[in-house]
């Protein structure tokens, strides 16, 4: 343990933290994933919507996919025969991610809307033109953090060296980001920004499913209102999540060098699992306390 | 993620599907690997990139088939296991058949993908028709995709190549994911109950050119430069052509395609 | 084509154990699905196989790393599961501060009356519609122990892997794609959502064992047979 490893692993834990922000940021303003089949449902009942349905087959692959694209084009652009700068490796490779993000939310929002035709689902044209620079924005973000977590994890001249290829680190992260993106963050945007109308406080009544905000403050909902609100919580919490993971994982190996201390960092990982479930306790019964039983309640079963 | 929604009939046969994705994507393999033999050069990596389109296509007519049943845990994770199962019989069959490796590989993938959906079908008792040859067209297509966009980085068959070429470097990592989504993203964006057979195959090949287009990138290095911008250049190509069609397809499906517009009466 | 010999069969035994903690692994975590992201079911509300793999793959990196300075089996397969434990415990207490804070609904499982853990009344909290929501305390610990058996699946695969072929990205791929044929089959033996080890759909758990014992089985004696590389 040493300054330089510090200094390398709080870096990892603040880049970490803006992926995981802009990594849920872009699944709002595409609507991506499980809060999805909503969008896709509300057509179905008649809800017709100016949403973006961006649906590329889940979080965790297409992360994958963005992460691993950047990384195998950082690599190429850092290796001997072209030799350019880390930095700017990265970012390069980032901006093919976000191309690639560019061209699949398109196809995505044109195809999931024309196969509702019979709904009478319009393709609107204005909506990819206005919302797709911003996901590519922010998927662009999302690659460069990942790459470059990855990057200090596997490069030769810093003390972390993992044995992993640069890609393969990276696709793994990435994996990893879309499952955490998908289980937190989503799901402010899915109970809680699509069904703003219903009162806080309730899941989604399932005989309401389908009913979402078409109509926004003023003028009809776009995705970018959506986004706007996400991160003001869902957005950041993300990062909070994605950021703890990055850090508490290295920051055992980084404290208790694996090689003769290994059993001290385990311990510590198991001291750290123990903490958060007394924890999530604490949590479960202050919010009962506070938030107390549902008075539409009718069964014999005393709160 | 399970949206139970159908989609059209299909008009292409999928016999005829399976045939041609499997056909060229050997074929392209082989003529690849060939070709650069004899010429010394890796100018020739990207047939290999066009049997990749293939087998992509054979894949998510696959997907199609398969994801019309609701089968409960939604489509990536089909396609993540179809290249899972690829990944292993591709590997295997380049370690130990060397030249004829391809096919014994993808020979095995179909057979993984077929005993797959045995266990599916008696174990877990899923009942799907389908199952079992849809997961044998997947393991074959997921196989074929690999070891194509493999070829297409390395240049050649060889085991020790490819190692070195696609392992080492780390490149096995888009390698995998881009043709896994390419495989699943065109029935995943196109998914509702007016989806149409032709729409997603077209979108196919526009997300088979990205995958070549991204095994292109890694090519830089291990292919030389005239190769790998041969590769990309024609994977871009491809896409241009394909993205068009598939517009030109979305316009005459969609209850309208607008420029702006405030939100119309919901059908039914 | 590496021989087949007595050290193989238990690197084929150590794969084959790794499979199976991996389907078991899958039965214990918490997932809602598509209605849990809208609140409308207990569970994190994400896919099986998305969360499953994620928190293996954490697992992954952490073994990666401790194998490349040391040999020995369990402190590799413990930092693992220890690596998927804290993502996995990470991710659900973070949804459950969006389900608390950003939504306003307590956590509280459907499929029991009472927690088996807390013993705390589950129905009063339900809100009307609904099967559920949140992460309460019994979902929380089937989570932790999902992701000890996952990480601790994944990495003795790993470890089997390298042991025989020794190039740390070959064994890593084939790893992920062992892990997510079983974490697959076991979501389908589950139908994709699950509460946690108190749901009723918990006793399945006997055919998955069987699927993915033969099905890693047969990809695991192909993937031994793989060598390194000159």
């Amino acid at each position: 343990m040493d300054m330089v490893s510090m200094g390398l692993l709080a870096a990892m834990g603040a880049l970490a933290t803006i992926a995981g922000t802009s990594e849920d940021l872009e699944s709002d303003v595409g609507s991506q994933s499980n809060p999805n089949s909503q969008v896709q449902l509300a057509a179905q009942v008649g809800h017709t919507h100016r949403i973006y349905n961006k649906a590329i087959s889940g979080e965790p692959p297409s992360n994958a996919l963005y992460a691993a694209l950047a990384a195998v084009t950082a690599s190429v652009l850092m290796s001997d025969a072209y030799g350019m700068n880390a930095f700017f490796s990265i970012a390069v490779g980032s901006l093919v991610a976000a191309v690639f993000n560019g061209i699949l939310s398109m196809t995505s929002y044109m195809g999931r809307n024309t196969s509702q035709a019979r709904f009478n689902q319009y393709v609107y044209l204005d909506v990819l033109r206005s919302h797709t620079t911003t996901i590519m924005a922010h998927a662009y973000i999302t690659a460069f953090c990942v790459v470059a977590i990855s990057y200090i994890m596997t490069a030769p001249w810093l003390p972390i060296q993992h044995p992993f290829p640069l890609p393969v680190i990276a696709f793994t992260w990435g994996i990893a980001l879309g499952a955490i993106g998908s289980s937190t963050g989503d799901v402010h945007y899915g109970a809680e920004r699509e069904f703003q109308q219903y009162p806080f406080g309730a899941g989604l009544n399932a005989a309401n499913s389908g009913d979402i905000v078409t109509k926004g403050e003023a003028g009809l909902r776009s995705s970018i209102d959506n986004a706007w609100f996400c991160a003001k919580f869902g957005g950041p919490v993300t990062g909070l999540a994605f950021g703890l993971i990055v850090f508490l994982d290295n920051w055992r190996t980084t404290i208790f060098d694996p090689a003769t201390q290994g059993w001290y960092a385990i311990a510590t990982g198991v001291l750290i699992v123990v903490l958060l479930n007394v924890y999530n306790r604490i949590l479960e019964v202050r919010s009962k306390k506070r938030y107390g039983p549902y008075p539409e309640y009718v069964g014999d079963i005393k709160a | 993620m399970s949206v139970a929604a159908g989609g059209g009939e299909s008009k292409i046969d999928k016999t005829k599907l399976t045939m041609y994705g499997l056909g060229g994507g050997i074929l392209g393999i082989y003529l690849a690997h060939v070709l650069n033999m004899i010429t010394g050069t890796g100018y020739f990596s990207f047939l290999a990139g066009l049997g990749a389109i293939a087998a992509i296509v054979m894949g998510a007519d696959a997907v199609r088939r398969v994801c019309a049943y609701g089968i409960g845990t939604g489509v990536p994770s089909i396609g993540m296991m179809a290249m899972g199962m690829g990944l292993v019989a591709a590997m295997f069959g380049l370690a130990v058949a060397g030249v004829a490796g391809p096919i014994i590989g993808i020979a095995i993938a179909m057979g993984f993908g077929y005993f797959v959906g045995m266990l599916a079908n008696k174990i877990i008792k899923m009942n799907i028709p389908v199952m079992e040859e849809v997961l044998m067209s997947l393991g074959g297509a997921g196989a074929v995709v690999i070891i194509a966009l493999s070829v297409v980085i390395s240049g050649q068959i060889g085991y020790q190549d490819m190692l070195n070429d696609v392992v080492f470097t780390g490149f096995i990592a888009i390698v995998f994911i881009a043709g896994a989504l390419a495989i699943l993203q065109p029935f995943n964006a196109n998914l509702g109950p007016d989806e149409t057979q032709d729409r997603t195959l077209v979108h196919a090949i526009s997300t088979g050119g990205l995958a070549m287009f991204a095994a292109g990138i890694g090519s830089l290095i291990t292919v030389g430069v005239g190769g790998a911008v041969l590769t990309m250049l024609i994977a871009a190509a491809i896409w241009l052509k394909a993205f068009l069609w598939y517009f030109k397809l979305v316009k005459r499906d969609s209850a309208g395609v607008v420029g702006t517009g405030l939100l119309a009466e919901g059908g039914l | 084509m590496s021989t087949f010999d007595a050290s193989t069969l238990i690197y084929v035994i150590q794969i084959v154990i790794g499979g199976l903690l991996v389907g078991i692994g899958v039965h214990f975590v918490p997932v809602g699905g598509a209605p849990a992201a809208m609140a409308q079911a207990t569970g994190v509300g994400t896919g099986t196989v998305q969360l499953a793999t994620g928190s293996g793959l954490t697992g992954l990196i952490s073994a990666g790393l401790m194998m490349s300075v040391t040999d020995n089996i369990l402190l590799i397969v413990l930092s693992g599961a220890v690596g998927a434990m804290i993502m996995m415990d990470v991710t659900m207490i973070v949804g459950n501060w969006v389900y608390i804070y950003g939504i306003g609904v307590p956590p509280v499982a459907a499929k029991v009356d009472y927690d088996p853990i807390t013993k705390d009344p589950q129905p009063p909290y339900i809100s009307p519609g609904t099967v559920g929501h949140g992460v309460p305390t019994v979902s929380y610990v089937s989570g932790t122990i999902g992701g000890l058996l996952g990480g601790a699946g994944g990495s003795l695969i790993y470890y089997a892997l390298m042991n025989i072929n020794g190039v740390s990205g070959l064994s890593a791929f084939f790893a992920i794609g062992i892990f997510v044929v079983n974490a697959v089959i076991a979501s389908y033996n589950i139908q994709g959502t699950i509460e946690g080890f108190h749901d009723p759909k918990f006793k399945r758990i006997p055919r998955a064992i069987q699927a993915c014992f033969i099905a890693t089985l047969i990809i695991g004696i192909f993937a031994v047979l793989i060598h390194g590389g000159a």
